[in-house]
C-alpha cells in the first residue's frame, strides 16, 4: 500500500468522508454512523440507510474499511448488527483528505486576510 | 406512519440478495429509528426522502451486481478459451451472416428508396407502355395523384467539363417526363429538379444529376448548376442536383446518374427520335404513378386496366383481342426493385424466418454449450451456495456468461458484416457494369440482430442455469459433476432441440446445395467453341452523331471489313449478346396464323434480332430449315409503306416451336405479333442463357429500324478470331478506321461477358454456400458441447462399468450411440424439412425453383449432404467423448 494508492481516492465523496471519521474513533456499526454524523454536524448532515449501506459495501470493496470481528459486551450487542473499522489504507485515505480540506481552508484565510487587509 | 414503514420495508425487499444478507436488517433497523426521529422532526418531508433515497438505490446496487457478474463471467471465460471462443464464434457468426444477408438481399428488396416521399404510394405497371398510353392513364385524376413516364438504363456518351475531347464516357440515366420528380415527390437538394413549369419541348436541353454523379465525376464543385455538359455532343445544362441516395426509379435494374427530360430535342437521345412521344404503339415507356390517399393498389389496377382495354380497342393496328386476363400488373414501386405486393408479403416472410432460424440454432447451441459446461462446474456452484450464494445468484452468474457471449459474438458479427459488404463492394467494383447500386450495412438489420441475439443468449441460457442450481447440495459437493442431474430423459427437452437443431442444420445444408447444384448446372453455358475466341464490341452510330443513312452504310460495310482484316474466321450482328437472358417483361405474344385452325395458340415469346450467319457464329446447327442469310437482311433494309402486309422471316428456338406448333413441323408457318406477319424458316436448339434460363424466343432478321435507331445496348458485333489473333485490339482497330467518330462499349470475350452475367448468381451462390456451411460448423459444435455434457453426466455410471470390466472401447461406444441416435432422427427431420422448405421456396421464385428442379435430383448431394453432416457429426461426438477414456475408475468410485 502507498500514498498513490491513497491519492487515487482524493478528493473523497462527502459520505465516504464522514463515514471514515466517525469510524476514527472507534469502530462502529452502520447505525452508530448514522447517529455519529448527525450530532457531529448538529442533525445538518444525514445518511440516508440506502446510502450509508450502500457506501460501506463499497468502501469495503475499495479496502477502506472492513467488518470488525470484535463485539461490544453482550450487554450491549446486537447480533443483527455488524460492526466496520478503519484498514490502514482507509487511514491513510482520511489522513489525505484532511490534509487536502486543512490546505484549502488554509488558502482561504489567506485569501480572507489579503482582503480585508 | 405504518403505511410509509411499510412501503421501505418493501424496498428494503426489492434490493439484490447479497445487499440484502449484508445489510437488510440493520437497513431496515436503521430505517425504522430514522423514521421514528423524523416523524418527531421532519414530518412527511424527511419521510419522503428516506424512501427515494431507498428507491434510488434499488436499481444502482442491482447496476453494481451486474457489473460484478460480468467481470466474474469475463474472468471464467478467459479460463476457458476454447468454450468461449466457440461461443463467440457461433454467436458472431449467426449475427454477421443474417445482417450481412439482410442488408445485401432484403434491403435491396424493401427499403424505401432514398430521397422520395411518396415511396409508400408509389405503382408501376409491369409491362412498358408507350407515351401516348401514359398520357392518357393521366387523366385517370380520381385514382392517381401523378403518372410519369420514364425509360431507363439510357446511355449518354458524355465529355465531362475539362477532359480531353477523345475521351467519351458512356453515362446511364434516364429520360423522365418532366413531371417525374413531382410524382415521386423528390427535391433537389441544389437547383431545381425537373418540372411541367419549367420544363417545355424547345427549350435548351437541361438536365438534373444524381449526388453520385456531382460528387464522383464533378469532385462536388460547387459551381455544378448552371454547368454545360457536351451530351451527345449537344450541350445539356445541369439545373439542379437530386438528393443524396436517389438513383431514379428501377435503380436495382440500373441506377441513374442523369435525368433528362422527354422534352429535349432526339440529337441529346437518339431514344426520342421517331416521333415517340405521340405513336400509341411504341411501348417504350415506364408508367410510374402516385396512388391518391386512400386508393387500394386493386382499384387502381382495375382502372388502368380498363383504360388500356379502351385504348386497345380502338387501336387500328392491333389484332382483336378477347381475353379475360389483366391487361395491366401493378408492381410497387417505392423501393429499388419493383416487386409485385403477393411476392414481397412471401418474401417477407421467408426472410424473417431465415434470419430467425439461423439467429435461433445459434442461441440454442449457446445454450447446450452453457448447460455443459454448468454440469462441469456444479461441484463449484455447490460451494458457492453452501456459502450463502443463492440460487437466483448463481442462474444470474450463469445467464451473465450467456449475455457476455451475445455481446461479444455481437460485436464480432457486426465486423464480420462490415468484411463481406467490403469484400462485396470490390467484387462489384471489379466488374466494370453499369447501374451496380451502392448498398451500405443496413444498421437497422444490424441491430435487430445483435438484440436479438442477446434476448436469445439469455432468454436460453435461463433453461441451463436454472437446471444447474437445481442439484441437492450434499451429493453435488461430494460427486460434482459426476452428479445425476434430475429429470436427465434420453428423450428429453434437451435432446430433442438437438434433434431439432441436427434437423435445421441438415434442411440449410439441403437447401443451399440444392440451390448450389441447380445453379452451377443451370449456369454452365456450353458453347460448342472456345468462347475466349470469340470477340464482342458494341456501337450506337447514332448515338455517337452519325445520321441514319451514314449508319447503314457502316452496318452494310462493316462485315466485310471485319473480313478483309483476316484475322477473324466468323462474323456476326445481333442486338443482344448471345446467352443473353430477357425479363419476361420484354416479351411479346405470338400468334399461329393458321384460319383454318379451330383453337388459337399463342405464345410470349423474346424478339431477338440478329443478323446473317449468327448461328454459324456460334457454331450452332439449326434442327431444321435454314437461318437469316444476306437477301433477307438486304430485303428488309427497304422502306416499305405498310409493314402489316409484309411477311418476315423467323427463326424459331426448339421452346418456342415446341409450344406454338407441338411436335409438327414449323417450317414454312406463318405467325402473327401485334403489328407483323412472320414465316418460320428454321428452327434452332434453345440456347440456354446465362442466367440458366430457357426462353421461348423468336429470331427477326436485324432490320433497317434496327440500325438507325440508336438503342441503349446498340448493335453488338461477334467476330470469333483466328488462333493466335487478339480479337477484341482487332475489333477495335476496325471500327476506328471505319469511322473515327464510333464509341465502342462493353468490348469484351464472350467468356468475359458470360463470366459478368453470372456474377448476380455467384453472389446468390456465395450466400447460400455461407449459409449451408454456417449451417454444419453450428450443427457440429452443437454436437460436441452435447456430448462434452453427456459424458461430464454419465462419468460415474462409466466409472462403474469399468471398475467391472468394460473396456474403453465399450463405454466409448455408449457415449456415443446417443449421439448417433441424435444424428439418425435429426436427419429424418432434416430430409422432411428440406422438402418443405425448397416446396415453399420454389412457391416465392421462379429462379430459386428453377435451381432446385436441377437440385433436388442430384445423388451427390442427397447422399452426400447426410453422410457429410453425420460424418462431421461423429467427429464432434468423438472428440468429447475421448474424455471418457480419461476416467479414472477409483477416482470416480470413490464417492461412493
Amino acid at each position: 500500500m502507498t500514498m498513490k494508492q491513497a491519492e487515487q481516492f482524493l478528493p473523497l465523496k462527502p459520505q465516504w468522508f464522514h463515514i471514515l471519521l466517525a469510524l476514527a474513533g472507534d469502530e462502529q456499526h452502520g447505525y452508530g454512523i448514522m447517529q455519529e454524523v448527525l450530532e457531529r454536524t448538529t442533525g445538518k448532515v444525514r445518511l440516508w440507510p440506502a446510502t450509508l449501506y450502500g457506501s460501506l459495501k463499497r468502501m469495503i470493496e475499495a479496502d477502506l474499511i472492513a467488518e470488525s470481528s470484535k463485539r461490544p459486551r453482550p450487554e450491549l450487542d446486537d447480533a443483527r448488527r455488524r460492526y466496520y473499522r478503519l484498514t490502514p489504507l482507509g487511514r491513510q485515505v482520511l489522513d489525505g483528505e484532511c490534509e487536502r480540506l486543512q490546505g484549502l481552508v488554509h488558502a482561504i484565510q489567506m485569501k480572507r486576510k489579503m482582503v480585508t487587509g | 406512519m405504518k403505511r410509509s414503514q411499510r412501503v421501505y420495508e418493501r424496498l428494503v425487499q426489492a434490493f439484490p440478495h447479497e445487499f440484502k444478507l449484508a445489510h437488510g436488517e440493520e437497513m431496515l433497523e436503521t430505517g425504522e429509528a430514522a423514521m421514528a426521529h423524523m416523524g418527531k422532526r421532519r414530518g412527511w418531508a424527511g419521510l419522503a426522502r428516506l424512501l427515494v433515497d431507498a428507491a434510488v438505490h434499488v436499481p444502482i446496487e442491482y447496476f453494481s451486481e451486474m457489473r460484478r457478474d460480468l467481470q466474474y463471467a469475463a474472468r471464467s471465460l478467459v479460463k476457458s478459451p476454447g468454450f468461449a471462443l466457440v461461443g463467440i464464434l457461433s454467436m458472431g457468426l449467426a449475427i454477421g451472416l443474417t445482417t450481412h444477408v439482410y442488408s445485401s438481399n432484403w434491403a435491396m428488396l424493401t427499403r424505401p428508396m432514398e430521397g422520395v416521399a411518396h415511396a409508400d404510394r408509389l405503382v408501376m405497371a409491369q409491362m412498358p407502355v408507350s407515351y401516348f398510353y401514359i398520357e392518357r392513364y393521366r387523366e385517370q385524376g380520381n385514382v392517381f395523384e401523378g403518372v410519369a413516364a420514364f425509360q431507363t438504363a439510357v446511355p449518354f456518351n458524355m465529355r465531362l467539363p475539362g477532359e480531353a475531347d477523345n475521351k467519351q464516357q458512356r453515362i446511364f440515366g434516364q429520360l423522365v417526363s418532366p413531371d417525374y420528380f413531382r410524382v415521386m415527390g423528390v427535391d433537389a437538394q441544389r437547383g431545381r429538379v425537373l418540372s411541367e413549369a419549367m420544363d417545355h419541348a424547345g427549350d435548351a436541353p437541361t438536365a438534373v444529376i444524381s449526388d453520385k454523379f456531382w460528387r464522383t465525376r464533378l469532385a462536388s464543385r460547387s459551381d455544378a448548376v448552371g454547368l454545360v455538359l457536351r451530351v451527345n455532343g449537344q450541350a445539356v445544362t445541369i439545373v439542379g442536383i437530386a438528393p443524396r441516395g436517389f438513383e431514379g426509379a428501377l435503380a436495382a435494374e440500373s441506377a441513374s446518374e442523369l435525368f433528362v427530360p422527354v422534352t429535349a430535342p432526339p440529337a441529346v437521345a437518339p431514344e426520342l427520335a421517331n416521333d415517340v412521344l405521340h405513336r400509341r404503339n411504341a411501348r417504350e415507356f415506364w408508367a410510374l404513378a402516385s396512388l391518391a390517399p386512400g386508393v387500394a393498389l386493386s382499384q387502381a389496377e382495375s382502372a388502368l386496366d380498363g383504360v388500356t382495354r379502351r385504348l386497345d380497342a380502338d387501336d387500328p393496328l392491333a389484332p382483336p383481342q378477347s381475353d379475360k386476363a389483366r391487361r395491366v400488373t401493378l408492381l410497387l414501386a417505392g423501393t429499388r426493385a419493383p416487386i409485385p405486393l403477393e411476392l414481397k408479403r412471401a418474401l417477407e416472410g421467408f426472410f424473417g424466418v431465415l434470419m430467425g432460424v439461423v439467429i435461433v440454432i445459434a442461441c440454442m447451441n449457446l445454450g447446450a454449450m452453457l448447460m455443459a459446461r454448468g454440469a462441469n462446474r456444479r461441484k463449484e456452484f455447490a460451494i458457492r451456495m453452501s456459502i450463502g450464494a443463492s440460487r437466483f445468484r448463481l442462474a444470474r452468474q450463469l445467464m451473465s456468461e450467456g449475455l457476455l457471449l451475445s455481446l461479444l459474438g455481437g460485436l464480432l458479427g457486426f465486423g464480420l458484416a462490415y468484411m463481406l459488404h467490403v469484400l462485396n463492394a470490390q467484387m462489384y467494383q471489379a466488374v466494370d457494369a453499369p447501374g451496380l447500386p451502392e448498398l451500405g450495412i443496413d444498421w437497422r438489420a444490424a441491430v435487430f440482430a445483435f438484440v436479438a441475439a442477446l434476448v436469445c443468449g439469455v432468454a436460453l441460457s435461463v433453461a441451463p442455469a436454472l437446471r444447474v442450481t437445481r442439484s441437492e447440495l450434499t451429493p453435488a459437493l461430494k460427486e460434482g459433476p459426476a452428479m445425476q442431474l434430475p429429470g436427465h430423459r434420453r428423450f428429453g427437452l434437451r435432446n430433442l432441440a438437438m434433434a431439432a437443431q441436427l434437423a435445421g442444420s441438415l434442411t440449410l445444408l439441403l437447401i443451399t446445395g440444392f440451390v448450389l447444384i441447380g445453379f452451377a448446372r443451370a449456369y454452365r453455358v456450353q458453347t460448342n467453341f472456345d468462347p475466349r475466341t470469340m470477340a464482342m464490341a458494341s456501337i450506337d452510330p447514332v448515338r455517337d452523331g452519325e445520321s441514319p443513312e451514314k449508319a447503314l452504310d457502316l452496318f452494310a460495310r462493316l462485315p466485310q471489313r471485319l473480313k478483309v482484316s483476316g484475322k477473324f474466321s466468323r462474323i456476326a450482328l445481333t442486338t443482344l449478346p448471345p446467352y443473353a437472358a430477357v425479363d419476361d417483361d420484354d416479351k411479346e405474344p405470338l400468334t399461329v396464323d393458321d384460319p383454318q385452325a379451330a383453337q388459337r395458340v399463342q405464345q410470349a415469346a423474346v424478339k431477338w434480332s440478329v443478323g446473317a450467319g449468327y448461328f454459324a457464329a456460334l457454331d450452332e446447327h439449326l434442327m431444321s430449315g435454314r437461318e437469316f442469310n444476306d437477301t433477307d437482311e438486304r430485303s428488309l433494309m427497304e422502306p416499305v409503306a405498310d409493314n402489316a402486309t409484309r411477311l418476315m422471316p423467323v427463326v424459331l428456338n426448339e421452346t418456342a416451336a415446341m409450344k406454338l406448333f407441338g411436335s409438327s413441323s414449323a417450317i414454312g408457318k406463318h405467325l402473327r405479333d401485334r403489328s407483323q406477319g412472320y414465316e418460320v424458316i428454321g428452327v434452332v436448339h434453345d440456347l440456354k442463357s446465362g442466367m440458366g434460363i430457357k426462353q421461348a424466343i423468336a429470331y427477326v432478321p436485324l432490320s433497317r429500324e434496327d440500325f438507325v435507331r440508336s438503342r441503349a445496348a446498340g448493335i453488338t458485333i461477334l467476330a470469333r478470331a483466328k488462333p493466335g489473333m487478339d480479337g477484341a485490339t482487332a475489333v477495335r482497330d476496325v471500327l476506328s478506321s471505319l469511322d473515327p467518330k464510333l464509341v465502342p462499349f462493353h468490348v469484351e470475350s464472350l467468356s468475359d461477358q458470360l463470366a459478368i452475367s453470372r456474377r448476380e448468381i455467384r453472389s446468390a451462390m456465395r450466400t447460400y454456400g455461407g449459409i449451408g456451411g454456417f449451417g454444419l460448423i453450428l450443427s457440429a459444435i452443437g454436437l460436441a458441447g452435447i456430448t462434452a455434457y453427456s459424458v461430464a453426466q454419465r462419468k460415474r455410471e462409466i466409472g462403474i462399468r469399468m471398475a467391472v470390466g468394460a473396456n474403453k472401447g465399450q463405454v466409448l461406444r455408449l457415449v456415443l450411440r446417443e449421439g448417433i441416435a441424435l444424428i439418425t432422427v435429426g436427419t429424418a427431420m432434416g430430409f422432411a424439412g428440406a422438402v418443405l422448405v425448397s416446396k415453399a421456396l420454389s412457391a416465392a421464385t421462379s429462379v430459386i425453383a428453377d435451381a432446385l428442379a436441377m437440385g433436388t435430383n442430384d445423388p451427390r448431394l442427397l447422399i452426400g449432404a447426410p453422410v457429410l453432416l453425420a460424418a462431421l457429426a461423429l467427429v464432434a461426438c468423438y472428440i468429447p467423448a475421448r474424455a471418457v477414456l480419461r476416467i479414472d475408475p477409483l477416482k470416480a468410485l470413490r464417492t461412493e
